[in-house]
This record gives structure tokens, C-alpha cells and sequence, in this order.
């Protein structure tokens, strides 16, 4: 009989709060997919190559998870007070009629669990679903036909959903009803028209000019936040982060605060000769951002930094595309005679399209002792480094003129075996003239390129032994190996003679780069061409790398970056809006008796409806568009300061995509508010 | 007398509530006429049917049968549009709990069924201000509820039910949250409107002291009305005019008590 109690109870709730009750949906399936995360077909493969990084990962998902319980917290907590608000008078008479408090505390609290249940029981299979097609969907972008799909369950995931959800509800309920259970019946019974008597307040005159005085204050701290994070955020200062974060946030909130005084100066501006619902939309507006500036401001901030998340995730995942260059296929270190003897064995000749070997070496300083009889030579990047220190000052011509005089003497690559490799490329080889030579760097230096790229122009010098060198215009960046084998961070590209006479490379540093045969990789797939081809490899016992092992991390950190920022931007939309609509639907619901009082006035169920309506876009209207405008600098500041992970090309696509994105997931809300609210309106009917 | 100067007629009006055997009928058969100008007063015990008669009038409930006519249109029979239409501009509405909008100013409050209408609240600046002085609330017309005391508050209210120059004003138990000098004060500046302005108002009370502002008075008890009571004009006194009300009060009051 109780249960049977619990269960209509919470069918009530569940119909009356629908939209609370799709976000607990949505944060199950949330949770089950970040903690299933290392279950991923693709992180079970990535595992294999980048091992170290995905343990990391998943040593970060914990951290991920308890950020999002506190969120959902957040969300239970509030969405709650608010429900039990509205039914004080409920619970303070069955505690007239001689319900204990206990039982009332175990009805509450079975509400609770009875709901969070059913939420699971849909929230799980629809999770389960979901990660499966994440799973397989991200397996066909990349090709990876490689390891066979299987349906995995992930069981620590699924338990720890379980208890993290049912365990938060439980933990927000049981403070929320230990507060309720200590107030008195009669508070309890009159409380929801002490609600509905709310006031604005009383000094209103002096309150309006301050918070005027408050808006201003909080526009000027969010500019001077905005400021801060153009110019300096990419120094990525701690001092600076955190001061940016507490000027933002103050600036948010003390916008909000500010915000409603404002609504009402300009409401108060246009009554006297508005007509319709004008003023009654207004006021219940303005009392809306008065009475939850807090949770206007919150919701805001949790809009800004969804959108930041969705644009770092997006880009992320775009930039997958343009990923490290490929040069070689296979790099190979060892002895020439056995590699080559392998290359050309009948099981892998097929495969093979071409092998050159990568002449690389130390250059030889006057210490380096050395049994041939060639004078030693002195080196300096002279000329180079003048033409640097000439540049505007800026951090990365302090960086590279660190880094070139650390090391007196650079790595020397031979000409005719980089020439192979551009030509493998299809790029166009190098010709040097007498005095020339060419500069090389590796792409992970890219930082410094752009700086490098301006000063070649002028073709600075530098002095090898007597002679004088000069640098070619052009810098290069092919990557002389198949993945890391070796990586240079500035090396010279020198004519073969010249690499003969003064380069030192011992035995155990011989490089050689592979290419597969073209028909082959376009038969299977590079991916896969290149594992068949490690998998026959392996029975050598050669010492190799492939550039399977550059896709793998590329991979990695194209799903770890775009999932775990997907993931937040998600969990911090849903709670937003969440919020964000809840105290709405709650507003009018316990201000129910003015719209019927406008009604009685003469206003028709289509006018208030509309009316509603208009509450709703404005509601949502205000905290979004702060949130935009803020996010417009968040983005471009997050451009300024990782500009190397979001390819500016991809800028537009990226912003357009979220804005996109973004837009369809807000109009869903409010479409569904406002639904809910006409439904409100409509039981009004019995007076129209 | 024409029909033309019957302002409100109620004919053979009949309400039931429920169905089956829980079926109770409220309103058994009242008929009565309001003419322009007049201050009627509607008594009666609780569960006499008072409420659900002014409600019937007030468009909030359907009658089961029989008419309501106001100005010769029957809108007993109205539905959706043009109720809205006639609510708040051909009937002004007075509640016992004020029911004005918290978050709304006085003048706001007062205006807002002329905006609700689509009319321009400034081409009625000057009924307002008129109206504001009658009902001494000039000093609260920027202030929100809250900020008001129970009387400016019921006040207000008096003056958004007038705004719209309404064929009737209904009056719900205006004096039952008021105290006794608040009371007073509503009372006689609605019965210094209905006097100056000819303003037509039907009340239902209870309490007899502000029943004796009134012109006329319907008594009802168990949906019939039981007795009419009518200020002699010229001459009786406010005084005489409370003791018969009284008088029939504690008549009612007898008879039903006998009943049970």
C-alpha cells in the first residue's frame, strides 16, 4: 500500500517533470560513456601502440566523473528543493492526518529511488546503445578494420553509473528533506503562499540605482576579463588564468544582478502606453532574473564553457585530418646488410616499393676525437642568429635563440638521401649551389617556423670549419624518418661530399626508410596496409618503427582531446538548460494564480500562452547571449593560446559547427519548456 | 419598465454540481433583474449558493440552465473569445483576496486590463488620475503590493475594476480581508462612486455593515432567494437600514438552525 503510494507519487513527478527527468536520463547515458571509455574498440587498439598516454587517460576519467557527479549534483539538488517546495502543503498535511516523519522521509527518499530506477532502466540500454555506435562509428572514420568489433560491456562502468547516480540523488534528497523535516506543519502548509507573496524589494528606488550602478560594474569586469584573456592567456600564466577566472565570474554574477533593476527601469519606461500582456511579460520576466540572478549567472558560465569545450572538441576532431605529414612508411636501424637481405626476401619484396637509407649524422666538433686525419671544424650559426636577435622581440625568438646557442654543433642530414625521400613524396628535391646549404626542423618545433621562415628570406649565413654558408629560402620540414627513430630539432641539409668529410654517424645509427608499394596501400587502406605488413615484420626481430605508431598517438589525441571536451561541453549544456528551465516552469507554476487573475481580466489562453512564450525566449535569451558574447573571446582566446591544435582554416568550420551544434540543442529546449508551459496554462482552462 | 432598462437579468437560473447520486444542485430557479445604477447587495449563509450565483455572473462558472443576460446579450452562453472580450471591459471584478499582481506597481495593476483590450493606457491618463483621487490611493499609484497596506491594496483593485468604465463591477466579499475601519473606508468610496458615477455594483457579503451601503439586497438560502430587502430613499438612515438587515439575518440565521 505505501508502495503503491511511492510509485503514484513519483509517476506524477516523473509526468510533471519531464524535462528534469530527460536530463537524469541524459547524464546516465553521460556517465556510462566516459566511464566506459576504455572499453572503446578504438582505446582497446590504442592501448597497444600508445600504451603510457592511455593509461593516463584513464587515469583522468575518475577525475572526469566526480567533476560530473558534482554537476549532477548541482542539477538534483536544485531541481528538487524546488519540486518539494511545491509540495509543502502536500507533505505538511499528511503530516496533519497523522503521518509519522519518518515514514514521510522514507516516502520521499523511495520517490527518489523509485524514479532514479526507472531513469536507469531506460538511461542503461539507451547508453549501452549509444557507446556501441560511438564505438563502431569511430571505427569506420579511421579505417580501422583492423581488430574485429565486439560488443562490450564495460561492468565497472555500468556499476559505478549506477551507484554515482542513485548514491548523488540520495545524498541531495536526504539534506533537502532533513531540512524540510524540521519545519513545523503549520510552516509547511503555508508555506507555498509566503512563495507566492514573494517581494520585490522594498527600498526600491535606492536598490534599482545600485544595482544599475552593480550592472555597469559587472559589464566593465567582463571586458577587462575578455582584455585579459586575448592578450594574456597564451603566456598561460597561473597568476593571470586565475585572475581572468575570478574577474569573468564576478563579472558574470554582478551582471545578473544588475540585469533585472534594468528590466524594470525599461519596463516601467514603456507601461504607460504599451497595450497587450506587454507589462505582465515584463515584470514576470524581470522577477525571474531578480529572484535567480545566482542561477542565471551559473547557468551562463556553464553555457560559455560548453561552447568552449565544443570548439577545442570539434577542432580536435577536424584536425585529425591534416595530421603529421607522412615521409616513410617504415624506418629500420640496424645493421644495412640485414635489413636489406630482409626487404628483399620473397615473403616481403612484394610489399615493398622502395628503401633508401637516411644519412644522418653528428656533426664532428674539434673535440670529437676521431682517427681520420681531416681537420676538425669549428661551427656557428652566426649569421642565423644575428638575423634572429634582429627580429621584434617576442617569446618565440627568445625560445629559438635559446635553443640554437644550447647546441654548438647541429645534426648534419646528407642531400642525395632527403632528396629521396621528397621525391617519394612527390615533392621536388633540393639543389644546392656551392656555398649553399639547406636548414631542416622537425615539425614538432613548429612553433619557431613561422620566425624561421621570415628570416631564411634573407638567406642569413653560417660559418662551417673556415667557410661561410649560405642558408637556402626555403625550410624544411618533411620528417627524415618514419615516426620519432630520430627527431632533429634544427639540422642542416648538406651536399654529400661535404656530409662525407664532416658528418660522424656510428654503426648502430644507421638509418634506412621503407615506402610500401602504392598499389597495395591503396587496395587495403594505409592503416591496414601498414599493420599486415608490421605483422609479417615482426618475425624478424628487426628494430623498426612505422608510421603507425605517429597515426596511433595522432588518434589518440584527436579521441581523447574531441571525447573527454564533448563529454564536459555536454554534461554542462544539459545542467545549464536544466536549471535554467526547471526554474521557470517552477516560477510560473507557483505564480499560477496571476496568470488566472489575467485571465479573469480578460486575457485570452492563446495571449498568455504566448505571453509565457515570449518569457521563455527572453529567459533563455539573456542568460545565452551573455554567454555568447563571452564565449566569442573565450574561443578566440583559446585560439590565441593553443594555435598549433586548432588549425585556423578549421577556425570557421569549427565555430560554425558548434554554433550549429549548439543552437539545435537550445531551440530543442525551449521548445520543450515552452510546451510544457502551454500545457500549465491550458489546466487554467476551466476559467476560460 | 423597459427591458432596455434592466441592466443585468438573471432568469430561472439553475446549477448542479456533480453527477449521479452525488448530484447537488446549488442555484435551484433565481431570477432577479439589476437595473443601471444600481448597489445590490447579495447575502446569505455559507452554502447558500451566493458564491456560485456571483461566479455564474462572473463568466467563471456555466449555469446548468437558464440565462444571464448583460446589456440584452446573453453570455451564459459565450465562449472563448468573447468571454475574453467581456471580462475586464464590460465586467469589472473585485476579490476578497485583493488578487492583484504582486510583481506589477499600482498603476500597472490598474491599467492592465485596458492593455489586455488593445486600448492605449495613455488616452486614459485622466480617468485614472480621476480615479486615483476618489479612492485616495494617488500616493501608492508607483508602489508594489507589498508595499501597501490591506485597504490601498483593496483599493487598487476597486480602481482596476473601474478603469474600464464596466457595464457592472462583481464584488466578491470585498470587505472579508479588510479590518473594520479599512472596511468602512472601501465602502463608502464605492458607494460615492456608484452615487456620483452611477456605477452599477453587485456585491456578495457577508458582513452586514458593509451590506448596508447598499441600495437593495437579495437574501438567498439554499439556492432560492428567500428575501428582498430595499433602502427606503429618501430618508432611511444607514442605522435603520443595518438593524433590518439584522433583523433578517438573524431570521435566516433561526430558520436555518431550526433546519438542523
Amino acid at each position: 500500500m505505501f508502495f503503491d503510494f511511492i510509485k503514484r507519487n513519483s509517476r506524477k513527478t516523473r509526468k510533471e517533470n519531464g524535462v528534469y527527468f530527460a536530463s537524469l536520463i541524459i547524464s546516465i547515458i553521460a556517465f556510462y560513456v566516459i566511464l566506459s571509455l576504455g572499453e572503446q574498440d578504438v582505446m582497446i587498439y590504442l592501448k597497444t601502440v600508445e600504451s603510457d598516454a592511455v593509461a593516463r587517460l584513464l587515469l583522468m576519467i575518475p577525475m572526469l566523473y566526480a567533476v560530473s557527479l558534482f554537476f549532477v549534483f548541482f542539477l538534483v539538488y536544485f531541481a528538487n528543493k524546488y519540486q518539494l517546495q511545491l509540495r509543502n502543503h502536500e507533505f505538511g498535511l499528511y503530516l496533519m492526518m497523522g503521518m509519522k516523519r519518518s515514514k514521510l522521509f522514507a516516502m520521499i527518499m523511495g520517490e527518489t529511488l523509485w524514479n532514479g530506477l526507472i531513469a536507469l532502466i531506460i538511461g542503461i540500454p539507451v547508453s549501452l546503445f549509444l557507446t556501441e555506435l560511438i564505438s563502431l562509428a569511430t571505427s569506420r572514420l579511421i579505417g580501422m578494420g583492423i581488430i574485429g568489433h565486439q560488443f562490450h560491456i564495460s561492468w565497472v562502468g555500468l556499476g559505478l553509473t549506477v551507484v554515482g547516480f542513485i548514491l548523488v540523488q540520495l545524498v541531495a534528497m536526504f539534506i533537502l528533506s532533513f531540512k524540510m523535516s524540521r519545519k513545523e506543519p503549520v510552516d509547511l502548509l503555508n508555506d507555498q503562499k509566503e512563495e507566492t507573496q514573494r517581494i520585490l524589494s522594498p527600498a526600491w528606488s535606492i536598490v534599482s540605482l545600485l544595482t544599475g550602478a552593480v550592472f555597469l560594474l559587472g559589464a566593465i569586469f567582463l571586458c577587462i576579463a575578455y582584455g585579459l584573456a586575448i592578450l594574456y592567456l597564451r603566456s598561460l600564466d597561473y597568476k593571470i588564468f586565475a585572475l581572468i577566472l575570478i574577474v569573468g565570474i564576478a563579472g558574470t554574477f554582478m551582471l545578473f544582478r544588475g540585469l533585472g533593476s534594468l528590466i524594470g527601469a525599461w519596463i516601467k519606461r514603456k507601461s504607460r502606453s504599451s497595450t497587450g500582456l506587454f507589462v505582465f511579460t515584463g515584470r514576470q520576466l524581470q522577477e525571474n532574473v531578480l529572484n535567480q540572478w545566482g542561477s542565471l549567472a551559473i547557468s551562463s558560465l556553464l553555457i560559455l564553457m560548453a561552447m568552449v569545450s565544443f570548439t577545442y572538441g570539434i577542432s580536435t576532431a577536424l584536425n585529425n585530418s591534416d595530421a603529421s605529414s607522412k615521409t616513410a612508411d617504415f624506418t629500420f636501424r640496424g645493421s644495412e646488410k640485414e635489413i636489406v637481405s630482409v626487404l628483399k626476401s620473397e615473403k616481403l619484396e612484394s610489399y615493398v616499393k622502395e628503401f633508401y637509407a637516411m644519412k644522418v649524422g653528428h656533426f664532428r666538433t674539434p673535440d670529437t676525437e676521431n682517427s681520420e686525419n681531416e681537420a676538425p671544424s669549428a661551427f656557428s650559426w652566426s649569421g642565423l642568429l644575428e638575423s634572429i636577435s634582429s627580429e621584434v622581440k617576442s617569446q618565440e625568438k627568445d625560445i629559438l635563440l635559446s635553443n640554437l646557442t644550447a647546441r654548438e654543433s647541429p645534426y648534419l642530414i646528407s642531400l642525395s638521401s632527403y632528396n629521396k625521400l621528397l621525391s617519394s613524396i612527390n615533392q621536388s628535391p633540393i639543389k644546392l649551389e656551392n656555398d649553399e646549404v639547406a636548414l631542416y626542423s622537425d615539425e614538432e618545433w613548429s612553433h619557431s617556423h613561422g620566425l624561421l621562415r621570415s628570416v631564411l628570406q634573407s638567406n642569413p649565413i653560417v660559418s662551417i670549419g673556415e667557410k661561410q654558408y649560405k642558408l637556402t629560402s626555403k625550410l624544411y620540414t618533411s620528417n627524415v624518418v618514419a615516426d620519432r627513430a630520430i627527431t632533429l630539432s634544427y639540422a642542416l641539409i648538406v651536399p654529400d661530399d661535404m656530409y662525407n668529410a664532416l658528418a660522424y654517424s656510428s654503426q648502430d645509427s644507421y638509418l634506412l626508410n621503407m615506402v610500401l608499394e602504392s598499389n597495395f596501400v591503396k587496395e587495403k587502406g594505409l592503416m591496414q596496409a601498414m599493420y599486415e605488413v608490421d605483422e609479417l615484420l615482426k618475425t624478424f626481430g628487426l628494430d623498426y618503427e612505422s608510421y603507425l605508431s605517429s597515426m596511433g598517438r595522432q588518434l589518440f589525441y584527436t579521441v581523447a582531446g574531441s571525447y573527454t571536451t564533448f563529454y564536459l561541453g555536454i554534461m554542462f549544456l544539459i545542467i545549464a538548460n536544466t536549471v535554467l528551465g526547471l526554474k521557470f516552469l517552477m516560477q510560473q507554476k507557483s505564480t499560477r494564480h496571476r496568470y488566472s487573475t489575467v485571465a479573469m481580466l480578460g486575457a485570452s489562453v492563446e495571449s498568455l500562452c504566448s505571453s509565457a512564450r515570449i518569457q521563455i525566449w527572453l529567459y533563455f535569451g539573456l542568460v545565452i547571449s551573455v554567454a555568447l558574447i563571452s564565449s566569442i573571446f573565450g574561443i578566440w582566446s583559446l585560439l590565441e593560446t593553443f594555435p598549433n591544435s586548432i588549425n585556423i582554416n578549421n577556425g570557421t568550420i569549427t565555430i560554425v559547427i558548434s554554433l550549429i551544434l549548439f543552437v539545435v540543442f537550445e531551440l530543442c529546449y525551449i521548445w520543450m519548456i515552452q510546451r510544457k508551459s502551454d500545457e500549465e496554462i491550458k489546466k487554467l482552462k476551466e476559467i476560460g | 419598465m423597459r427591458i432596455s432598462d434592466k441592466l443585468l437579468q438573471v432568469k430561472e437560473l439553475h446549477k448542479t454540481y456533480g453527477k449521479g447520486q452525488s448530484e447537488t444542485s446549488a442555484l435551484k430557479g433565481i431570477t432577479f433583474d439589476v437595473l443601471p445604477g444600481e448597489f445590490l447587495g447579495i447575502m446569505g449563509a455559507s452554502g447558500s449558493g451566493k458564491t456560485t450565483l456571483l461566479n455564474c455572473i462572473a463568466t467563471m462558472l456555466k449555469p446548468t440552465s437558464g440565462n444571464i443576460l448583460l446589456d440584452g446579450q446573453n453570455i451564459s452562453s459565450f465562449k472563448g473569445s468573447q468571454l475574453a472580450k467581456y471580462r475586464g471591459s464590460k465586467i469589472g471584478y473585485l476579490f476578497q483576496n485583493f488578487e492583484l499582481l504582486d510583481n506589477l506597481t499600482a498603476r500597472e495593476n490598474i491599467v492592465l486590463p485596458l492593455s489586455i483590450h488593445g486600448e492605449n493606457p495613455k488616452n486614459q491618463v485622466a480617468k485614472l488620475q480621476k480615479l486615483a483621487k476618489q479612492l485616495d490611493i494617488d500616493d501608492v499609484l508607483n508602489k508594489f503590493p507589498s508595499q501597501m497596506s490591506g485597504g490601498q491594496k483593496q483599493r487598487v483593485a476597486a480602481a482596476r475594476a473601474l478603469i474600464s468604465n464596466p457595464s457592472i463591477v462583481l464584488a466578491d466579499e470585498p470587505t472579508g480581508a479588510l479590518d473594520t475601519k479599512n472596511a468602512k473606508v472601501l465602502m463608502e468610496k464605492l458607494s460615492s462612486i456608484n452615487h456620483t458615477d452611477g456605477a452599477t455594483i453587485l456585491m456578495v457579503t457577508h458582513d452586514a455593515n458593509a451590506a448596508s451601503f447598499c441600495s437593495r439586497i437579495l437574501f438567498i438560502q439554499d439556492g432560492v432567494i428567500f428575501h428582498e430587502l430595499r433602502k427606503k430613499v429618501p430618508g432611511e438612515s444607514q442605522n435603520s437600514f443595518y438593524e433590518r438587515i439584522l433583523t433578517v439575518l438573524a431570521q435566516l440565521g433561526g430558520g436555518s438552525s431550526n433546519v438542523l
